[in-house]
């Protein structure tokens, strides 16, 4: 009927029906018929009934409903679908069959029974997802995705002391823990208290997500993985301005010590969950032996101090890092004088303090250090220090000798900070001295008493040095 | 007849029995009692009235706006009770169930999308609608009050829309009602700046009745949940109900009531008017044959099945879009809240994102002033603008159609210029950096915008002496100042809200 007021309406609303009814059936389609799982299943009732060997086993396998499966771990509170696809995963038959219907490798199943564990406490990735990319969810929105293979070692840790695991289970795990320790991480990053301060702690740094992380230079995939291999290889090209040096790495062990960041996690799992050795480990943690002085150094002091027995120009710090092994250093100072600086570090300076309420050392790891220190050679009887003299004759021999190195304000150029608060304090007339007089072998630090100058000028050197004296806690270098 | 002919002849009947006590008239009305009584008794009827002027069904008059939003907001009920089913409103349960619904409820995800899609629809379509409103003048006498509770209708929009941004509790959500809570508490920029924080601190009183707590979390959550799913739905019902009885009581669709509307037209041939005078019936059921049997001298239409056919082209349009944009597009679901990553940049939902750009020049001005300013001028238009002439004409005429565009370009430069402006210089805190706050609060982009936009009304008030042109100029400006902020706060707004052209050039972090 020509002239009917409805007609472009009527056409709309055809139209629009059409196509309503048209996604309304394509998306039922979509979410309830054509999802992935529903195809993994079907092809595993066929593997399933391929591997029957009799009438029960074929019925079962005509039979398996094809539905959601998950597992629920509340202790965990996690519920896993991962099992929706990977059907096999604990059937010992399924060895020679492709992913997703393949058996857990290396039977640890066995030990770690689904139902107990689910799948993503040790794996990561979004256990709620029924499709592989949402589960695995590299780039889906979710903080802990999927791990890849070479690096799901990492979670062992969560229950395990990987040192007490049988040989061959966690050996990437094992080896970048040793590298930790053998590289001397510690010395700039604490680790469950102890440790440098001159690094972030590390103690979650594999529950951090990809945010926590500075990804402004990082290439490639967002992963944390990627972040610490790419750390490891160069870390001032990743964190702008880091101080970290770069550790001469293998492939291999760049892994390891990814695998060991990785494994970092502060969690707190039921006791039940728990290996008895990662109970130990827990109370030894509360409980250390007797400490190991050469082990301690190595773990915290070596990254800068190296062997200790020469002084150690350090490019990122643009400053000579101290021998503090050298022979004659260690000669010159007595234990207790160690000791204080070893608690107090030289604030001003990048050498922190390692006490137990800095670096988190006990007293009887400081007191372990020092002995080690102690091995290059026994304190001696220090010569007594000459009569503080006359600071502005002192000041005008400090300009012409010491301040290229020191400093005129003593605050340290390339060699240590006379001005240093710790220094003033430790430090007895004496040793300054004696230091002044003998010189510090393999240093640059010459013998300034074999080049001609007097006691009574060191008495003057003296007096300029200790006008920096901070004016309590003197009752150390009053001692003679 | 036997009982058990009659038995089965009843239930021979019984279609035909449902069919007719379904329809209150079950019949073609054949006495004049029965066709007053067919309006009457029907429903559809009962809400419209009976006639529809033929320009009220004219598509470029309405765009069909009012009711987009009510189908908007039936398809938001429906989908919204489905997820309601599934959803948990607890922190430690929202997002996984929110992930449940996306991952293993029967097409969860579709109505979880279409429900995000819809709430989009519905507040882009609550702006639009305001706008269609404005510029027909159908605003004015009767309708002054409808407009007064459209506003309100606006409000209840956008907050049903920001109540549910935090339920999925995921990054998104979270951040994004931090910031609103944030505005929420920007009278304190103020209060701060006057010092009278610790006796009187309104800011943070509107920020702790919005969360329930000083920071969003479990009480925020079901306090928004609460709002979302039972007041605000509740409060725009009975309030759509309001407008919708106001529209049909004022008179229906305005329109231009100065001329008569065009002739029912057949074929070619202007039909004559037969008839000066409503001699036609109720339902206009005349006896006859003649081809203008079931027309009106006025140029009305039978609302049956006329306006019953637009109003379900317009619903059904709705449902189609909703639905392939559903199709194709996910609603978004970031990672599980977590208040110890702040999300950088942390954004409003879209339609606050110009309030936001200017919030982060003065929170008070931004969060509070700005947002009272407009509502009250909104509210005020119709008791201003008392001219009854250009009614149901877009822009009121030609002169209103030239003062529209020029309003247009007006706003859209002073806004880009301006935003250019503190994007390249800064504002105020970066040239004189001890300047105090009260100085900020007085003199920023906000304040300037509304000082920008008064000046050009007053001067169009004084060149074309007409109220009218003045509203029209102020509203065009305040529209494209909000379009212009709201693209700078969606689009050009980065990390730490520094400016870049695309996301594409956001530093990864």
């Amino acid at each position: 009927m020509s002239g009917d007021p409805s007609r472009p309406f009527k056409w709309v609303t055809v139209i629009c029906s059409v196509v309503t009814a048209g996604f309304l059936v394509a998306a039922a389609v979509r979410e309830n018929v054509s999802a992935d799982w529903r195809g993994h299943q079907a092809v595993f009732r066929g593997i399933l009934l391929s591997k029957a060997k009799d009438d029960t086993a074929r019925a079962t396998a005509r039979n398996l409903p094809i539905e959601i499966r998950q597992v629920v771990v509340p202790a965990l509170h996690t519920v896993d679908r991962c099992v929706t696809c990977h059907l096999g995963i604990d059937d010992p038959r399924m060895t020679d069959v492709p992913n997703p219907h393949r058996v857990h490798p290396k039977k640890l199943l066995a030990i770690h029974r689904v139902e107990k564990f689910g799948c993503t406490v040790c794996h990561q990735g979004q256990g709620a997802a029924l499709n592989f990319e949402e589960a695995k969810a590299e780039d889906y929105f979710w903080d802990y995705p999927l791990l890849p293979a070479k690096f799901t070692e990492a979670t062992c840790a969560s229950c395990h002391d990987p040192r007490a695991l049988p040989k061959g289970s966690a050996e990437k795990l094992v080896l970048g823990m040793q590298l930790f320790e053998q590289k001397g991480c510690n010395g700039c990053h604490k680790l469950n208290g102890k440790g440098g301060q001159l690094g972030p702690a590390l103690d979650n740094e594999g529950l951090k997500t990809k945010h926590q992380f500075v990804r402004a230079n990082l290439k490639g995939s967002q992963t944390n993985w990627n972040w610490f291999a790419e750390h490891f290889r160069d870390p001032a090209g990743i964190v702008a301005g880091s101080l970290m040096p770069m550790p001469a790495l293998s492939q291999p062990q760049v892994e390891a010590l990814t695998v060991f960041m990785l494994s970092l996690r502060q969690r707190d799992l039921p006791a039940e969950y728990l290996a008895p050795d990662k109970i130990d480990e827990q109370y030894a943690r509360l409980h250390p032996p007797a400490p190991d002085g050469a082990a301690l150094y190595h773990r915290y002091c070596a990254a800068c101090h190296d062997t200790g027995l020469h002084s150690r120009w350090d490019k990122k710090f643009a400053r000579f890092v101290p021998g503090i092994r050298n022979a004659a250093f260690i000669r010159a100072e007595d234990d207790e004088c160690l000791a204080e600086n070893i608690r107090e570090g030289r604030p001003g300076t990048r050498m922190p303090g390692w006490g137990p309420k800095a670096g988190g050392l006990s007293d009887a790891e400081v007191t372990a250090l020092v002995a080690y220190l102690r091995t290059s050679a026994p304190a001696m009887v220090l010569p007594p220090a000459p009569p503080r003299g006359e600071a502005t004759r002192g000041a005008a021999l400090f300009a012409q000798e010491c301040a290229g190195c020191h400093g005129m304000d003593g605050k340290g150029v390339i060699a240590p900070a006379l001005a240093n608060p710790v220094f003033q304090q430790a430090a007895t007339d004496a040793f300054i001295s004696q230091t002044i007089r003998a010189g510090r072998e393999n240093t640059p630090m010459p013998a300034f008493g074999r080049a001609g100058v007097s006691e009574s000028q060191i008495g003057d050197l003296l007096a300029y040095i200790r006008r920096w004296q901070p004016p309590t806690k003197q009752a150390r270098s009053q001692r003679p | 007849m036997t009982p058990i002919q009659e038995f089965l002849e009843n239930l021979k009947q019984t279609p035909r029995h449902i069919r007719e006590s379904a329809m209150r008239n079950g019949k073609a009305p054949e006495t004049d009692r029965e066709r007053s009584q067919s309006t009457l008794h029907n429903l559809f009827l009962h809400m419209q009235s009976v006639r529809t002027d033929r320009r009220s069904l004219r598509f470029a008059y309405t765009f069909g706006l009012g009711l987009i939003l009510t189908a908007s907001f039936v398809v938001l009920t429906i989908t919204g009770i489905l997820l309601m089913v599934y959803y948990k409103p607890g922190v430690e349960l929202a997002y996984n169930s929110v992930k449940d619904i996306h991952f293993v409820v029967p097409a969860g995800r579709f109505i979880r999308n279409i429900h995000r899609w819809s709430a989009h629809l519905m507040v882009l379509a609550v702006f639009l609608h305001m706008a269609r409103v404005f510029y027909t003048g159908s605003y004015k006498r009767p309708r002054e009050f409808n407009w007064l509770i459209g506003l309100a209708l606006l409000v209840f929009t956008l907050g049903l829309s920001f109540t549910g941004y935090l339920l999925p509790w995921d990054q998104l959500a979270y951040w994004a009602v931090t910031i609103g809570a944030n505005i929420a508490s920007s009278p304190r920029e103020v209060t701060d700046a006057i010092g009278i924080t610790a006796w009187f601190d309104p800011g943070g009183f509107q920020k702790q009745l919005l969360l329930g707590a000083n920071y969003v979390g479990q009480e925020s959550l079901i306090r928004f949940y609460v709002l979302h799913v039972a007041v605000l739905p509740l409060l725009i019902s009975a309030f759509m109900g309001l407008h919708f009885w106001r529209v049909r009581k004022d008179g229906g669709l305005s329109r231009d009531e100065s001329k008569p509307a065009p002739p029912a037209r057949i074929g070619d041939r202007d039909l004559e008017v037969f008839a000066p005078t409503k001699t036609y019936g109720l339902m206009a059921v005349v006896r006859g044959r003649t081809p203008v049997v079931g027309r009106s001298p006025e140029g009305s239409v039978s609302s049956w099945p006329n306006l019953m056919w637009a109003e379900l082209a317009a619903f059904m349009f709705t449902i189609a879009v909703t639905l392939v944009l559903s199709y194709f597009f996910d609603a978004p679901l970031k990672e599980m809240a977590n208040p110890a990553i702040p999300e950088n940049p942390a954004k409003a939902p879209w339609y606050f994102l110009g309030l936001q750009e200017l919030v982060s020049y003065s929170a008070f001005m931004g969060g509070v002033g700005i947002p009272s300013i407009v509502l009250i001028g909104l509210g005020l238009i119709p008791y201003l603008d008392r001219d009854p002439r250009g009614v149901g004409i877009w822009f009121g005429g030609p002169a209103g159609r030239r003062t529209f565009w020029q309003s247009l370009a007006y706003g859209l430069t002073s806004v880009i210029a301006l935003l250019a402006v503190t994007v390249n210089f800064g504002w105020l805190r970066t040239w004189f950096p001890t300047i105090p706050q009260i100085a900020i609060i007085i003199l920023n982009p906000a304040t300037v915008i509304v000082a920008m936009f008064s000046a050009w009304s007053l001067w169009v008030l004084r060149r074309t002496g007409s109220i009218r042109m003045s509203a029209v100029a102020l509203f065009t400006c305040f529209l494209a100042g909000f379009v212009v902020l709201t693209a700078m706060g969606s689009i050009f707004r980065g990390p730490n809200w520094h400016f870049y052209w695309w996301p594409s050039q956001w530093p990864t972090h």
